[in-house]
């Protein structure tokens, strides 16, 4: 029976804690709780009413819980006998006297409730009642203790006084009320006394522990705090500097005295870092504090007046007040009074025990005064007149001194004189109390800076980098900064930088307990990182650069640069958190990323990084070398520099090869640069050197080669194989919307020339022209594009392009040697045959079907098919020309990577929808029917009659083209 | 991690597409312009499951094209910082492995590689593996990563990884 009482406050303890849960008070309920332990029943027990009537439990305690009461304080009061009979007495007293006035707000609330169901909630409040008292019962117990503690006392349990001074009152409390336990009980009371104790606390923990955690912590600093009942606090003044060695001798007298007839009845001595001249003694009487201090001598001027400190403000003694001194080592100050008073000083070391400061100053001795053997005596008036002449601030002179008479005495680095130090250099170093300078505003003027600067010592140096690294550690902060606290007893305390005013810094403290922005001096705070984060280099060698944190470290930081996947290694106050994306330094000055440049005559490299002043250049060799930007010269390229590769074929630059030589077999990759038998290729699979390395031509072979060739013999077959057809080429300018730049359009007239059939020419293409004969006589317009035979022009005059023969057109004005402009409709193809399929390589497996495409490109004389598409990306009018809507249609050539694409999307294949349109509507039938005629081919470009493809799936279109064309050849 | 999410698409299609099959058109381009893209937010879209809505045609005044705004339902992988993965090894070399989960291709430190693993650039191909030689990362195995940190770029996400921690390292 004992223990259920027990179980049964836990378990209402328990219950508390989840009503609390589930109502989500508001605070101030439990600010209530805390103070006053009334209150906090009655408002649980308005709580307890809702719960308690879906859970209905319990037996004994609802039928009867007068009696549970009763057994309960009895079982509890027991547990503390034999000392605890009183209690017993008084605790049942208080309860029935308790009980009154709550039965009454019971039997209040019943009535109220009767309305609704009086039966069931009289029953409730019954037991609730019960509740309640077990409750006050909880309550009572800890009087009890006191009473029992109180009676302990009586019965003389306790030892003498000598033997309590101990650490704390409180300490030595539990140890006598343990001892009297164990020396008087039994085991098993002993037990449910610990049982009872530790069941209490924790149950207490918990309900206030669940309730919050602010909460719980006030509770416990509410018990901490001191009472009337312990002792007082006495300030007592001591000599400025010896509050410390003052503590420590008076513990030591205490220890000397502890044994003796008369011990010192002090408890503690409390001597703070920042209260200078005095010290704090702790004991219940003055006079105690008086015999203490007695006799020692720093402690003499306290001896006769110490102050109490007031109860409330005793916390505040111990409150770690920030040092607000702000003296840093190698600042300037400047001293207030005695000789070198306006004197400029650098502080060298600041002992804030002692409230000094040491000082570098210039020294002021007078030398016209002579000492040691040569002094003579000097009548009074002399040297009264001499004294109020200051003497001039210079530097110590051992060999004047000597001169005058004076003993000059050596110490390690220093020269003494008189009792004062000074540096070799002639510095005076002094020690001066901290309200005999002036540390605000002291600005040195140049000439005092000289004169510390000129000559520098070790100091010196480190100041002006010191003074740098503040500055650009103020410039760099800035809001938003994931920052931690490096000084000062917040230190480590991470944050984040909210507004930055000056020197003082708001961060947001990422702590669970500080929830209010502080403020902080911009060098408390030093720049945070985590492993992860992506940052900016914004100062030093990599400045520029983005990366991924992968290595914190103390003051250094190892990045993996985005763009050069290069780890770097930079400081902290260099980073910048970068929520933009890789950009990287990729130029410098007229240098590239990528570049090729020539480091002597006879060796080219590529850029393969960019710091701040050098390049990393990977040579010839393959070997990696370091050069300043001065000494490169950008090395000019054509732009169809050719190249043969190992397998006899000619390559260029933007065309895929793979390696199937040397140090990097088996790697793809692009031609970035050709230069003598070498290639400079770029793999995104090359870790090293952002993707780039060199290989020899003989190492390499286009990539697709050998199908290449099968290719070319296909398509000189008459296409038996559709395949062939580029399903690449379309890849560019999708509905006309991609624009691309490429490799120049000579690279592409040059293979074409090799395999003979119609050369477009391009000298002629973007010229302005006027037509000289036939219908369109006098019509003015551009040449979009040109064989040796036909032009077709882009009117001036109307939305129209035509195809005119060329010996009826006469050039007009010779356009500016811009071939960009021109160019680049020509350019475009050749990228798309390239690029996309580069790109592409890694998910389809046809890197082998773009080659030969580019092939069929070069050699295929239909050109006519190509040109269209350009104008139609180019001018509104053939926006809606079907010539121009033919060439989109290849788009959907690009189906192969779409497998899903197939039968089902379409309904046919889309492969022989359209290759078979394409077929249908391109020259390539004309080729091998009509071979180079190329007016013809021209002309017909876009007619899928002439030719009558048995294939033509498009009936859609066919129309349109066929009214085009009769159009075209009317025209014409 | 992955998500099944619905997302919307502008597909813009050439009049030439307008007929019998122009739904379906607006679907295949859909498909072609939107499977294996990445975004910062979405992360890779892996595939498109189903396609919920495809508005109506809007043309476009003096192009002639139109422009569908299509709701569709898609798989995407988003890599989140602290996720683990398992991942293929692609590279080795002396300042970390490169590995892909996916789409996604992941950096792995040497400092975030456990000391003990050293790598060894003689054997072929070049592996890390312990004294013991017990264990040995060599390209094309399986690995299982943390990811540590992201940077998502405009057209792609690049992640480092660690594999300092406990069940980290190489499966078997």
């Amino acid at each position: 029976m004992s223990k259920q009482p027990l179980l049964n406050i836990l378990g209402i303890m328990t219950k508390l804690n989840r009503l609390i849960d589930i109502s989500n008070l508001p605070i101030g309920v439990f600010s209530i709780v805390i103070y006053s332990n009334r209150i906090i029943f009655k408002n649980n027990r308005l709580l307890q009413k809702t719960e308690m009537s879906e859970n209905d439990s319990e037996s004994d305690l609802e039928e009867n819980p007068r009696y549970h009461e009763r057994t309960l304080s009895r079982s509890t009061s027991r547990s503390h006998s034999p000392s605890g009979s009183e209690a017993e007495e008084n605790n049942q007293e208080e309860v029935a006297d308790e009980q009154g006035p709550e039965d009454e707000n019971i039997n209040s609330e019943d009535e109220y409730d009767e309305d609704d169901r009086p039966a069931k909630k009289k029953k409730k409040n019954e037991r609730f009642g019960g509740f309640i008292i077990d409750e006050a019962d909880v309550d009572d117990e800890i009087e009890e203790d006191d009473d029992w503690e109180d009676g302990a006392g009586e019965y003389g349990i306790v030892a003498n006084e000598v033997d309590e001074l101990g650490p704390t009152a409180r300490e030595i409390e539990g140890r006598r009320r343990g001892t009297n336990l164990w020396d008087t009980q039994n085991e098993d009371e002993i037990e449910e006394y610990l049982r009872k104790k530790y069941a209490d606390s924790s149950a207490t923990i918990k309900q206030f522990g669940d309730g919050g955690d602010d909460m719980s912590d006030e509770i416990i600093q509410q018990t901490l705090l001191p009472g009337v009942k312990d002792p007082n606090l006495w300030m007592v003044k001591c000599r400025v500097g010896d509050e410390k060695n003052t503590a420590l001798l008076l513990m030591r007298k205490f220890f000397a005295y502890q044994f003796t007839d008369n011990p010192l009845k002090i408890k503690s001595i409390v001597s703070p870092e920042s209260v200078k001249g005095y010290i704090y003694i702790e004991s219940y009487k003055q006079t105690h504090v008086k015999s203490a201090i007695e006799n020692i001598s720093s402690l003499k001027m306290g001896f006769w007046k110490q102050l109490m400190v007031p109860i409330k403000e005793m916390t505040d003694v111990l409150k770690v007040v920030k040092v607000q001194t702000g003296l840093r080592s190698k600042q300037w100050v400047r001293l207030k009074k005695g000789l070198y008073k306006d004197d400029i000083a650098q502080i060298d070391y600041v002992d804030l025990a002692q409230n000094q400061v040491h000082l570098k100053l210039l020294p002021r001795i007078d030398y016209t005064r002579p000492r040691g053997a040569l002094k003579v005596s000097m009548d009074l008036e002399a040297l009264k007149r001499k004294k109020k002449r200051r003497p001039a601030a210079k530097l110590f002179d051992p060999e004047a001194i000597r001169a005058i008479g004076g003993e000059v005495t050596s110490d390690g680095d220093f020269l003494i004189f008189e009792g004062n130090r000074y540096s070799r250099k002639g510095f005076l170093y002094k020690n001066f109390y901290m309200n005999a300078i002036i540390t605000e505003g002291v600005k040195p003027t140049l000439i005092e800076i000289e004169i510390f600067e000129d000559f520098p010592e070790g100091v010196d140096i480190e100041l002006t980098l010191s003074n740098k690294d503040n500055l650009t550690n103020s410039q760099t902060l800035c809001s938003g900064d994931n920052v931690e606290v490096c000084a000062g007893e917040l230190i480590n305390l991470q944050g984040k930088v909210l507004s930055i005013d000056g020197d003082t810094v708001l961060i947001m403290p990422k702590h669970d307990n500080l929830n209010v922005p502080l403020e902080f001096m911009a060098n408390e705070l030093c720049k945070f990182f985590k492993q992860g984060d992506h940052v900016r280099v914004v100062g030093g060698r990599f400045e520029g650069d983005t990366g991924l944190i992968v290595r914190v470290e103390q003051n250094r930081i190892v990045l993996f640069s985005d763009v050069t996947m290069h780890e770097l290694e930079v400081l902290p106050r260099d980073l910048q958190l970068c929520t933009d994306t890789a950009t990287g330094v990729d130029s410098l000055g007229q240098f590239q990323w990528g570049d090729l440049v020539q480091l002597d005559p006879q060796n080219v490299g590529v850029i393969v990084r960019i710091e701040r002043e050098k390049m990393h250049i990977l040579n010839m060799a393959g070997k990696l070398v370091e050069a300043k930007p001065q000494s490169l010269n950008k090395k000019k390229e054509h732009r169809n520099t050719v190249g043969i590769d190992g397998m006899g074929n000619s390559i260029q630059r933007n065309e895929i090869v793979k390696v199937i030589d040397g140090p990097h077999t088996g790697l793809h990759g692009e031609i970035k640069h050709l230069y003598r038998h070498f290639a400079f290729l770029y793999s995104r699979l090359m870790t090293d050197n952002g993707g780039i390395f060199v290989c020899r031509l003989r190492h390499i072979a286009l990539a697709g080669s050998i199908k290449n060739k099968l290719a070319k013999s296909t398509i000189q077959n008459g296409f038996s194989s559709p395949q062939a057809v580029s399903p690449r080429r379309s890849d560019f300018g999708q509905f006309g919307t991609k624009v691309s730049v490429g490799i120049g359009e000579e690279t592409f007239m040059g293979i074409g020339g090799k395999f003979g059939g119609v050369r477009r020419d391009i000298r002629l293409i973007g010229q302005t022209i006027r037509i000289t004969v036939g219908p369109y006589k006098g019509a003015v317009g551009i040449v979009k594009d040109a064989t040796e035979c036909t032009a077709r022009v882009e009117l001036h005059s109307s939305c129209q392009t035509i195809s005119v023969d060329r010996r009826n057109i006469t050039i007009i004005v010779q356009p500016s040697n811009d071939r960009r402009l021109t160019s680049s409709y020509s350019r475009t193809p050749v990228n798309a045959l390239t690029t996309p399929g580069y790109r592409e390589g890694g998910k389809t497996p046809v890197q082998g079907l773009m080659t030969p495409n580019y092939e069929v490109g070069n050699r295929t004389p239909h050109f006519g098919n190509m040109t269209p598409s350009h104008d139609g990306s180019k001018t509104p009018t053939n926006a809606w020309d079907p010539s121009s809507g033919y060439t989109p249609a290849r788009i959907t050539y690009e189906d192969l990577e779409y497998p899903l694409d197939s039968d089902a999307s379409y309904g046919q294949s889309p492969n022989t929808l359209y290759s078979s349109s394409v077929q249908s509507y391109s020259p390539y039938q004309e080729i091998s029917l009509s071979g180079c005629n190329s007016i013809n081919s021209f002309i017909n470009t876009p007619s899928p009659i002439d030719t009558d493809s048995p294939r033509s799936f498009y009936p859609a279109s066919s129309p349109l083209v066929e009214e085009y064309l009769k159009d075209q050849i009317s025209k014409s | 991690m992955f998500y099944h999410i619905a997302l919307e698409h502008d597909v813009l299609l050439h009049p030439r597409y307008f007929g019998p099959q122009l739904l379906d058109t607006v679907k295949q381009k859909l498909y072609r312009e939107v499977e294996g893209t990445c975004t910062g937010k979405y992360g890779f879209v892996i595939a498109v499951t189903h396609i919920d809505n495809i508005g109506f045609g809007l043309i476009l005044p003096g192009q002639g094209f139109v422009v569908y705004t299509v709701k569709y339902k898609a798989i995407v992988f988003r890599p989140f910082k602290g996720e683990v993965l398992e991942a293929v090894v692609t590279q080795l070399n002396k300042v970390g492995m490169f590995a892909e989960i996916g789409p996604l291709s992941c950096f792995i430190s040497h400092h975030s590689i456990p000391s003990e693993l050293q790598f060894c650039p003689n054997t072929s191909p070049p592996c890390y593996k312990s004294k013991e030689e017990n264990i040995a990362i060599q390209p094309e195995d399986t690995i299982r990563l943390k990811i540590v940190g992201t940077r998502v770029d405009a057209s792609g996400i690049f992640a480092i990884g660690t594999l300092m921690d406990d069940y980290l390292g190489l499966i078997h």
